[in-house]
């Protein structure tokens, strides 16, 4: 028998979203382990064990300065090369969610996997100050990531969880995530359109962007939580509509899909 | 050298701190304010820094910065700094990340600059800073010079040895007041056994003693042997465990360690602890509301082995925020900025440990203007194999982990055991502190891990007292010696003692075997977790505290844990406290149209204890862990409120556990009794309204009361004795609680006030499958909905309808429960509940029957039609708060009839989709109102406060 591709859970100081995105990973088929930071420090070339990197949210090294500015400084300080060559394997995946997302910008993993130099950022929600809430988002069609397989045109309802989260950046890089087709999904309103109202749009994100892929769609990054919708009754109100799929989970099976058939 | 780096928004759009502060300023001439992000850093070069400022501290995508000269000018500034000595918790993020940039700074300190833009010249800087409470003189300063070293300078620490023996009672008083906070009696007591030494004590010693004979750690008052009225009673903790172990059979621990803990499933425990934090977030309610999170967080974490934190509350009391100005007493900081910086402090501190913060409330009145009640509860799961508290053995080693000792946090213990006075903010302010909970989420990581591998002991907390309290407790049977010498220090220059008593936060101590001391330190290094070996459990009976060579305290354990006396304590009735409200009464109103019925429940539906909280909420993360099956807001609309939390801890698991709470802030003041048995009540009412089985819960009894005197133990001990007959009735244990006996105020010219006696009841248990809850939004159209439980409709004194109208009611009392029907009603709900016949629940509370209805209308964006009768006072049926009853939506009326044939119900109407709540009486329609026009009185004065949420 096949053994199952190993999926790397980020740990440091603050992280605090680990256990749901292992349980979520496990649920989905897959094969996670806690990693700290500190082990890898020790021994980068250990990152090239797993086919996932998966980075939780939380609160890394207390957000200081800027979120996941400190562990974003760490990984380009230190797992540059070896992240470059983790990413240049066609069978990798890597996903940042919250925190893991603001990572993701601040090492430049995302959008364009230019590791140490920052092209968009999320900066403060407009209403300044966290944001914990159920949020109606619309999966975009025209992305081809492994996570979204099969999702593209779907509208799901995650939580946001931040105060950091507005997606922003200079028109001309904005344009071209928006021409490669990069953005992977978008918050929307009652009616299903894209919006940039509060609270439908809880940070005031441009063109309503709550999450972004590289152009390989292997590296996504995105500010709510689908590990937190997983298992029924994570979401208040399936006692009065019918829940089949838990709307999160599709995105880990669709990933431990991907890694386990590479 | 410093090298000093100014960062700012790129676009003034965009910088929402300078927006926010802007908001407040209405009315002024301020037409813009900036907000400038500095950061110092010593010991490096210019060029150093600008590397710094391009890859670490400015992102150039929206700011801008400039190296050692201003980023923006004009306008008038003001930079504001936490104070020398005060951790700012920053810059050991800012330390670490300029090292794996290549970058060693010798210090380094991270600030605020203000920059306010005004019409005319006169408005004047400093003026506005205090109108925006903009600095806290207790942890900050105002730069107005560069510094030229943000190294500490080392003060001289040493040991004073205090004359003590030769003092006379007037000089023990003094040195006892504001310092030590005991009495004549136990400062003779400690005389005495020095005396018998034939030796002074130290400084170290005296303040071993006070923090361990505080009332915070000794809980004098609830020892005492008591005389009330003339009789003699049983002292309130004897009363209180004596009865709660007559109902053990769920519990693993209970008054014995850091939590109380029960049985859960599959060989795990739940545990449960709920703490006060009210002198410190009196004078410092950021770092105040944050030291008592991670305070109460820590005690689960120091019970049995180590229990892991899976979720937490918040329960607050104050002054209205509208209170004017000139009724705030001297000293005491104003409400409104108390509510925002607690909220912001609770808010920092759960959400960066990842705890949800999944239950709170929040209540006024105008007694609090004096002292704020700020009650925070943390719950949490541990192997049951692991969950009693085991004894340090000899030869063990003493290892301090975590944060660092400094001198914050010095008295908090005695502190907190004193009364609140106009002088209390300029002695004490040593005792507050600013949390940093990545410390204490690390070090969490930590201990669970080493709990797991089996590499402790035992653990307690550094909590009131510090090392004191921790290493003092550990050691009991066995004796210890410590070297505080090796303990890792903030900065240098502490004297032993402040070391010895430090509260800095974020600390544990655990006991290793030597055996395993080295994985144990491996691990905690692994997890950026500083960990120090002080010393051994030695097996002297002695408490010796050395500092290198120099034996600086020397204590029998005996005499430090048994020596302080019983107190005898007196408790009387007193004939002439009024329990009538101050306001001249008026008769009841008589409400007559639709438009004064109207605006009398929009005045109950935004009254401070009733209003929505949602701003608030959504500022918690209340759903991390992804462990919520029930969160604080939830319906169709995700904005009705939900009576209690219900978490599942184990996330492959069906089985999950309910919290929730009950608290009354006025109650007490007219009748301690009953206004006990309301909030005990009215918490196992929020428990079994989500399909919670009383028989499984457990309680946890937190005592917020005026300082103990004769009048206020009498009340005191009314209280426990309703908690007593609570558990009697109900056969439930409380298993945890915690007394905070000082909420009196005593101003320069003599004026005294009592902040309202608060009982905050919390109860917590387990529950098989989570899908078997109900939440408190309407379902569907064309349900009927039913009152159950025995309303005391004429006792109206004490609620929300009395206060706002003013009214004087016939039967001037609270209201009164026959708790054995109440049971009967609570199995009754938890059974239709268990067996899916009740669609939603919702129990009836502050602000009444109507409040209750409105709430659940909300949650399902559904309307009601309901029916009273002639018979009816219109007044009781809508606005009586009379607890443990309920309101049920059910399918049909033949549903309804057989659930509740055995139990007082009433059939109140039907839910309809127009949104309206209409009442009628018999025929008559008495009011029909627009639910959106009495959700926006509902939801306005929190939105006020906390902006909109949508």
């Amino acid at each position: 028998m096949k053994t199952k591709a190993r999926i790397l859970i980020l740990k440091t100081d603050g992280i605090n979203c680990d256990e749901e995105l292992e349980f979520a990973f496990r649920l989905a088929g897959g094969n996670p382990e806690y990693v700290h930071v500190n082990d890898l420090r020790n021994n980068p070339k250990k990152i090239l064990d797993y086919k996932i990197i998966a980075l939780p949210g939380g609160f890394s090294y207390g957000d200081d300065i800027a979120s996941g500015k400190i562990l974003a400084t760490e990984m380009t300080s230190f797992f540059s090369e070896t992240i470059k060559k983790f990413i240049d394997r066609k069978d990798t995946l890597t996903i940042g969610i919250c925190n893991g997302f603001q990572v993701l910008v601040r090492t430049g993993l995302l959008p364009f996997a230019r590791i140490g130099q920052m092209d968009v950022t999320l900066a403060n929600n407009y209403s300044g100050h966290l944001e914990c809430r159920w949020v109606n988002l619309q999966i975009e069609d025209r992305n081809n990531s492994p996570f979204l397989r099969d999702m593209g045109g779907q509208k799901v309802s995650y939580q946001v969880a931040h105060g950091e989260g507005r997606f922003f950046t200079q028109e001309k890089i904005l344009d071209i995530i928006e021409d490669e087709n990069l953005v992977g999904l978008r918050y929307i309103n009652g009616t299903g359109k894209a919006t940039m109202s509060y609270p439908a749009n809880p940070n005031g994100s441009l063109n309503a962007i709550a999450g972004i892929t590289d152009s390989s769609g292997r590296i996504f990054g995105l500010m709510p939580h689908p590990e937190r919708f997983v298992l029924r009754e994570q979401y208040p109100n399936w006692r009065r509509l019918s829940i089949e799929d838990p709307h999160g989970l599709q995105i880990f099976k669709n990933a431990v899909k991907f890694v386990n058939k590479a | 050298m410093i090298q000093t780096i100014r960062v700012t928004s790129k676009y003034a759009d965009e910088d929402l701190r300078g927006k926010g502060i802007l908001s407040e300023l209405s009315g002024t001439a301020i037409t813009s304010v900036r907000t400038v992000r500095v950061y110092r850093l010593e010991g490096i070069t210019a060029s150093a820094a600008e590397r710094l400022a391009k890859k670490l501290l400015c992102e150039e995508i929206n700011q801008d910065y400039a190296l050692n000269k201003h980023v923006i000018n004009g306008g008038q500034k003001i930079e504001i700094a936490y104070k020398p000595g005060v951790m700012n918790p920053e810059v050991a993020s800012i330390i670490k990340a300029a090292k794996d940039l290549g970058v060693n700074l010798v210090a380094a300190d991270a600030s605020w600059e203000y920059y306010f833009y005004s019409r005319s010249k006169e408005e004047d800087v400093s003026n506005l800073s205090k109108k925006l409470n903009l600095l806290n003189h207790t942890v900050e300063y105002i730069v107005d010079k560069d510094p030229s070293t943000l190294v500490i300078k080392p003060s001289k620490g040493h040991t004073a040895v205090i004359s003590l023996r030769k003092m006379s009672d007037e000089t023990l008083m003094s040195l006892s007041r504001d310092k030590l906070f005991l009495n004549l009696e136990e400062m003779k007591i400690i005389q005495k056994y020095f005396k018998q030494l034939r030796r002074d004590p130290t400084d170290c010693e005296l303040e071993t003693l006070a923090q361990t004979w505080s009332e915070h750690c000794a809980h004098k008052t609830f020892k005492a042997d008591l005389v009330v009225d003339g009789k003699k009673k049983l002292p309130l903790i004897k009363r209180l465990q004596n009865e709660a172990l007559k109902h053990d059979k769920n519990i693993v621990s209970a008054f014995v360690d850091n939590s109380g803990v029960l049985e859960f499933y599959d060989g795990l425990s739940i545990c449960g602890k709920v703490e006060t934090h009210n002198s410190p977030s009196a004078i410092e309610p950021y770092g105040g509301a944050m030291t008592g999170s991670g305070g109460v967080f820590r005690d689960v974490l120091g019970t049995g082995l180590g229990g892991k934190t899976v979720a937490s509350t918040d329960m607050f009391c104050f002054a209205p925020v509208n209170l004017p100005s000139s009724e705030l007493p001297t000293g005491c900081l104003p409400p409104e900025y108390l509510l925002k910086r607690v909220v912001t402090g609770v808010r920092d501190y759960g959400n960066r440990m990842g705890i949800p913060t999944n239950n709170g409330s929040i209540h006024f009145h105008p007694d609090f203007r004096a002292k704020p009640t700020i009650i925070v509860g943390a719950y949490g799961t541990l192997p049951t194999k692991k969950a009693k508290k085991r004894k340090a053995k000899v030869g063990q080693v003493v290892v301090a982990v975590g944060g660092k000792t400094g001198r914050d946090g010095i008295h908090g213990a005695t502190f907190s055991s004193g009364e609140m006075s106009h002088r209390t903010i300029s002695v004490n302010s040593s005792a507050v502190q600013i949390g940093n909970a990545i410390e204490e989420k690390r070090m969490f990581d930590a201990l669970i891990e080493a709990r797991d591998r089996n590499l402790i002991t035992t653990i307690q907390d550094c909590g009131a007292g510090g090392f004191s309290s921790a290493i003092g407790e550990m050691g009991e049977e066995t004796g210890v010696n410590v070297d505080l010498s090796k303990a890792p220090l903030k900065y240098q220059g502490l004297s032993p003692w402040e070391i010895w008593i430090s509260e800095s936060q974020e600390r544990m101590v655990v006991a290793v075997e030597k055996s395993k001391l080295k994985k144990f330190v491996a691990l905690c290094n692994r997890h950026n977790v500083e960990s120090a070996v002080l010393g051994k459990f030695d097996g002297s009976k002695k408490l010796r505290v050395y500092y290198g060579k120099d034996l600086v305290c020397n204590l029998d354990m005996n005499f430090l844990h048994h020596g302080l006396p019983q107190r005898k304590m007196m408790a009387k009735k007193n004939e002439n406290s009024s329990t009538l409200p101050k306001q001249s009464p008026n008769s009841p109103v008589n409400l007559r149209s639709q438009k004064d019925w109207i605006k009398i429940v929009q005045n109950v539906l935004s009254h401070g204890n009733v209003c929505s909280k949602e701003p608030i909420v959504r500022q918690y993360d209340h759903t991390v862990q992804g462990t919520s099956v029930i969160p604080p807001y939830a319906g169709l609309s995700l904005q009705g409120p939900m009576d209690a939390a219900v978490i599942r801890p184990m996330l492959n698991k069906q089985y999950g556990m309910i919290i929730a709470h009950g608290l009354n802030p006025v109650l007490n003041n007219y009748d301690a009794y009953w206004g006990s048995i309301w909030a005990s009540v009215e918490a196992l009412a929020n428990y079994v309204c989500v399909g919670g089985d009383y028989r499984q819960a457990a309680l946890i009894n937190n005592y917020i009361w005026p300082f103990p005197d004769e009048d206020a133990l009498w009340t005191l001990d009314r209280s426990v004795d309703a908690v007593v007959d609570v558990m009697k009735a109900f056969n439930i244990p409380v298993i945890s609680g915690k007394d905070s006996l000082s909420s009196t105020y005593r101003g320069p010219d003599g004026e005294v006030i009592k902040i309202p006696p608060v009982l905050c009841m919390s109860v917590f248990g387990k529950i098989p499958d989570v899908s078997r809850t109900v939440t408190a939004d309407f379902k569907q159209e064309g349900s009927v909905v039913y009152l159950v439980g025995k309303q005391d409709l004429e006792a109206m004194e004490g609620s929300i309808y009395s206060e706002i109208s003013r009214a004087k009611f016939p039967e001037n009392r609270v209201p009164q429960m026959d708790l054995k029907l109440v049971k009967q009603v609570f199995s009754v709900v938890y059974s239709g509940i268990s067996k899916n016949r009740i669609l939603a629940c919702h129990d009836v509370s502050e602000g009444g029957l109507i409040a209750s209805l409105f709430e659940m209308c909300i949650g399902g964006n559904l309307g009601i039609r309901i029916k009273l009768t002639q018979r009816d006072q219109l007044m009781y049926a809508l606005f009586n708060e009379t607890a443990g009853c309920f309101i049920v939506e059910v399918e049909s009326r033949k549903i309804g009839e057989k659930l509740f044939s055995k139990i007082p119900h009433r059939l109140l109407g039907e839910i309809t989709t127009e949104q309206i709540i209409s009442v009628m009486q018999d025929k008559k329609e008495v009011f029909s109102a627009d639910i959106s026009v009495l959700k926006k009185s509902w939801q306005k004065p929190f939105e006020d406060l906390f902006g909109s949420v949508g």
